[in-house]
Order: structure tokens, then sequence, then C-alpha cells
């Protein structure tokens, strides 16, 4: 009898990568109702919207040619959504490398690629409220999508694209700093002063001449731009949705995704 | 540990002079029976309290985190204000945007970093630092008094950095040097009211989320005031809020102090509103010190 019990112990029961997977992903989403992430993340939306919107659109709105200021605006406050929903990955990547939550994963049966999948699960789960809440934001301001279904899911679904480069960089920067109340600054500089300095808030030629150069090819900028063609207007001051527009905005984002892999890989192999 | 040090210092010079030891009729060999300073006479009050805050400003200091985001991140939004909005506010008003801007983020950083030192607060408590801090013959108020001065040095040394960036962009002190000694106080004024309020949240609430969530209070104060962007500008209906919100009071102060204008109302009013919000504070803050200091 003690023979058999033993036996039936020693067995280990399959584990699932499917199932092991979303245990993880949960693990990560769960949390984020009760302590204040969910809510951070939409009164933050909303707080950027109307803190950008309404001081800004007389002295920048008359400066584009867009039918409204909020058609012009409305892509750089989803960008910075997306940037938020990063932050937060990057603060619980942190959280559990510095906690050891990460080497306890090392050490039990489980695909060492698992834990990150479920993260980056989570992190797109926060791009997807970020974009809806911002997109909403923008609606309320008077924000369209002009040019039919196709390209308002072409919008989406760049801005998920975008927004999982970012996670995967904040996930990086997580890992590699193992310090969770560091991310928020290292992150927020960026976010602001690109935020800032990009053609989101007014075009490029409203700039000082010498940082023209920067302003237009900067990250953000290109995905302004492919974001405003992507969504249209009702006059023709939009930009088109051309390879031209669209290309450099994707080639920023596989560039920012190969990168942090790269890293990433060399990062999580160090013991920790 | 210099509190200990300091104590022994003291007991020594109690010793060398010596006078009620030698004067007691039996004098009885020990250590409790040397006269021994009240732990809350008002003369400790402020080398226990200096000892204190130079302990926070230390720890603060080799902190990347809370370097980063008092100096850099506030010298770098101040350039990317400035290459945003210096053209166009200049436009509009015909002064640089540069006397609006640097006490803008000025005050930015000092209430933004707040919220640092208040999560700090937190750990110290959770760790139990408060309660060993409490058990040791301190002065009971340089607690909370060292959190505020730390604050204060913390705000001066940040408006210093913006002011060395902002001197650099093309900022001036267009009044006299009085007014420009003046000007480098003003957010620390505000600052250290601030971060009394953010301070008696933190001893009130369990989790970080709190202080935390004033950050959004902080973004608000900044989007709506005469900083970023001038009075005009902003929609009539929302004019009142922007022109007698606490941040646009200080930035008025100080760009009267630096390019000229009313200094005397805006300075007022500054006073008044630390001084309500200090005041409204500072009973909970000593209550909440002490609760937090006794737990555990």
């Amino acid at each position: 009898m003690t023979d058999t019990t033993t036996a039936e112990l020693t067995v280990r029961p399959t584990a699932s990568t499917i199932q092991q997977w979303w245990v993880l992903t949960v693990r990560m989403l769960t949390p984020t109702l009760r302590n204040g992430e969910l809510a951070t993340q939409i009164v933050g939306s909303i707080v950027f919207t109307i803190g950008y919107y309404i001081p800004l659109k007389q002295i920048m709105g008359a400066a584009q040619g867009m039918s409204s200021y909020a058609q012009y605006l409305t892509p750089l406050i989803v960008l910075q959504a997306i940037w938020f929903a990063a932050v937060s990955a990057a603060f619980r990547s942190a959280t559990d490398s510095v906690q050891g939550i990460n080497r306890r994963f090392k050490a039990m049966p489980i695909a060492s690629l698992t834990p990150l999948a479920s993260r980056m699960s989570a992190s797109m789960y926060r791009c997807c409220v970020a974009l809806t809440v911002s997109v909403a934001c923008g609606h309320v301001i008077g924000f369209r999508f002009h040019d039919g279904v196709v390209h308002a899911v072409g919008f989406c679904v760049l801005v998920l694209l975008i927004g999982a480069a970012l996670a995967f960089i904040g996930d990086l920067i997580g890992v590699a700093t193992q310090n969770p109340e560091a991310t928020a600054p290292l992150m927020l500089v960026p976010q602001v002063t690109l935020g800032l300095a990009s053609t989101g808030l007014q075009p490029v030629e409203r700039f000082p001449e010498w940082i023209q150069p920067f302003v237009r090819n900067q990250p953000l900028s290109q995905f302004v731009y492919a974001l405003q063609a992507l969504a249209g207007d009702s006059t023709s001051a939009a930009p088109e949705v051309r390879w031209s527009v669209i290309g450099p905005a994707l080639a920023w984002v596989a560039g920012m995704i190969l990168i942090s892999v790269g890293l990433h890989m060399r990062v999580s192999k160090r013991r920790p | 540990m210099s509190v200990a040090s300091q104590d022994k210092k003291t007991i020594a010079v109690g010793r060398a002079a010596g006078t009620q030891v030698e004067t007691r009729t039996h004098p009885a060999p020990g250590r409790h029976r040397l006269p021994r300073p009240r732990e809350n006479s008002p003369r400790r009050l402020i080398p226990h309290t200096w000892a204190l805050t130079a302990r926070i400003l230390r720890r603060w200091s080799r902190d990347p985190a809370t370097v980063v985001q008092s100096l850099v991140f506030p010298a770098g939004f101040l350039v990317a204000l400035d290459i945003v909005l210096g053209d166009g506010v200049e436009q509009v008003t015909g002064h640089s945007a540069l006397y609006g801007s640097v006490p803008l983020v000025a005050t930015v950083g000092a209430t933004s970093g707040a919220i640092i030192g208040a999560v700090g607060l937190m750990r110290e408590r959770s760790d139990g630092l408060l309660s060993r801090l409490w058990v040791l013959p301190i002065h009971r108020a340089s607690g909370v008094m060292a959190r505020l001065t730390a604050d204060a040095i913390r705000i001066v040394v940040i408006t210093t950095v913006v002011l060395g960036v902002g001197l650099m962009l093309g900022f001036r002190f267009k009044q006299g040097i009085g007014e420009a000694a003046l000007w480098l106080f003003i957010p620390a004024l505000f600052g250290v009211a601030f971060s009394s309020a953010v301070i008696t949240l933190a001893l009130y609430s369990s989790n970080t989320i709190v202080p935390q969530a004033t950050e959004i209070i902080c973004a608000m104060l900044f989007f709506f005031s005469t900083g970023f962007v001038p009075l005009d500008q902003f929609p009539s209906w929302i004019q009142p809020i922007v022109e007698h919100q606490p941040i646009s009071y200080v930035i008025e102060t100080m760009k009267g102090l630096s390019l000229g204008g009313p200094v005397l109302a805006p300075l007022v009013a500054t006073l008044l509103c630390s001084a309500g919000i200090a005041a409204l504070c500072a009973v909970p803050m000593a209550i909440g010190y002490r609760r937090a200091s006794k737990r555990g």
C-alpha cells in the first residue's frame, strides 16, 4: 500500500504550457483590478486628454491644417496612454525580478519563455485598455475615424504593435534594473521629452529650425504621422495612407523589437 | 547613529561641568544619576532634526531613481517645454516663455518629489525604522521636522538646477539681487506645504497607490497653470480656476520677482495657500506620525 502511494506521488502531473501561461497571466491581471493600476490607467488617459486639449486648443489649434485640433492631437494622446501601459509593465517585471519569483519559476517545470509570454499578455491587455480609453476620450473631444473600417482597424493594429514594442522595452528595463522605483522616472523622461518634442502637438514647421530634423524623424513623430494618416480627416490635410508614411513607423517598431529582444536574451541569461 | 553620539557628547559635557554630581550629598555612582537633558527640550530640537535631515538627504542622493526624478527630469522637461511652446508663447505675450516655464518646472519638481518622500516614509514605517527611532531619546517633533526640512532643501536644489538650465536658455533676472534671492525660495515655500499634505495622506493610507495618485493632482495643477500657457489662451470658462489655483500664484510671484510686475498680491496669495494647507495638515500629521511610530 505504501509502495503504491509513493509511486503515485512521484509521477509528475502533465503540465500543459497553455494552462501554465493562463495561470501566470491571470496572476498578472487580477491585481490590476484591486491595486488601482486599472483606475490609474483610465484616469491618466483622461487627465492627459483634457490637459493637452483645453490649454493648447487655442494657441496651437490654428497652426495646423486639420478640421479640428482634436483630430490632430488624438494620436499623441493614444501614444501617451500606450506608453503609460509600458511603464506599468516595467514596474511589474522589475517587481517580479527583485522579489525572486522569476528565479523560482526557473526552478519549476515551466517552459523558459512562459513567464515572459504571460507578462507580455498582461501588457497587451493594458494596451487594449489604454487604446479603448484614449480613443473614447478622443471621441468626446471630437476625434473621428474618417477613412472607413479598414483604416480604423489598421489604426488599432498599429497602436497595439507600438504598444507591444514599448511593453517589451519596459519589460527589459524592469528585468535589467530590478528596481521597481527606478522604472517610472527612467521611462517618464523619454515619454515627456519625446512627447513634447514631437509633431503630435504642433506641425514641425512651428519648431525652432535647428531641432526640426530631430522632431521630424524621431520615432514618436513617425508614429503620429502614420496614425494621423490612418485616422484620416474630413479635409485633405491629414497625411495620405502610403508606404512612405506607414513604412517608417513599422520600421521603427521592427527595429525596437529586434534590439530589445536581443538585449532581453542577454539580460535574462544572467544568473539572478 | 550620529544622534546617539550627540547624546554621548552632551552627557560628557554635563559630566565635565559636573556641578550637579558634585553637589549631591550622597553622590551615588552609576549613569542614571547623571544629569540628563530632557529629550523634548527645545534646545535638542535643532541638532536632532539636523541629524535626521542629513540622513534623509544622504539616502536620496544615493538613490538613482530620486536623482533622476529630481534633477535630470526637470532639466530635460524645461528644455522640451521651451522648444515646443517657447516661440508660440513669446508671440502671444511679447516676453520669453521662460519667465513662466522655469517657475512651473521648479514647482512641478517640488510637488512630484514630495511623492518620493512619502513613499519612502511608508517604507520606513513598514520596515520598523520609525518605531525604532521612537524609542531612542530623540526629540519627538524631530522626525516630522526632518522630513519637511529635507524637502525644503531638496526643492531649493531643484530650483537652482532648473534656474541653471533656464539661464542657459536665456532666462535673466531683471529686478535686483534681493528679488532673485527671494525667487529661489518661493517654490520651497509652497512645496513644503504640499509635501506636508502628501505626508499626511501617506501616514493614513496603507497602500502606496494613494500618495502616488496625487501625481494626477500635480499633473492637473501643471496643465491648468499660467506657466504652461498664458491665461488668456485658456477657454474663458476655465480662466477663473486657472488664475486662482496655487501653482499659478507661485508662478505669478516668481514672474514678478524676475521679469517685473505685481509681486505683493500673488505673494500674499501664495503665503495664504501654503499656510492654509500647512495649518490643515499640522495636527493630523503629528497624530499620524505618532501613530505610525508606535506600530508593530
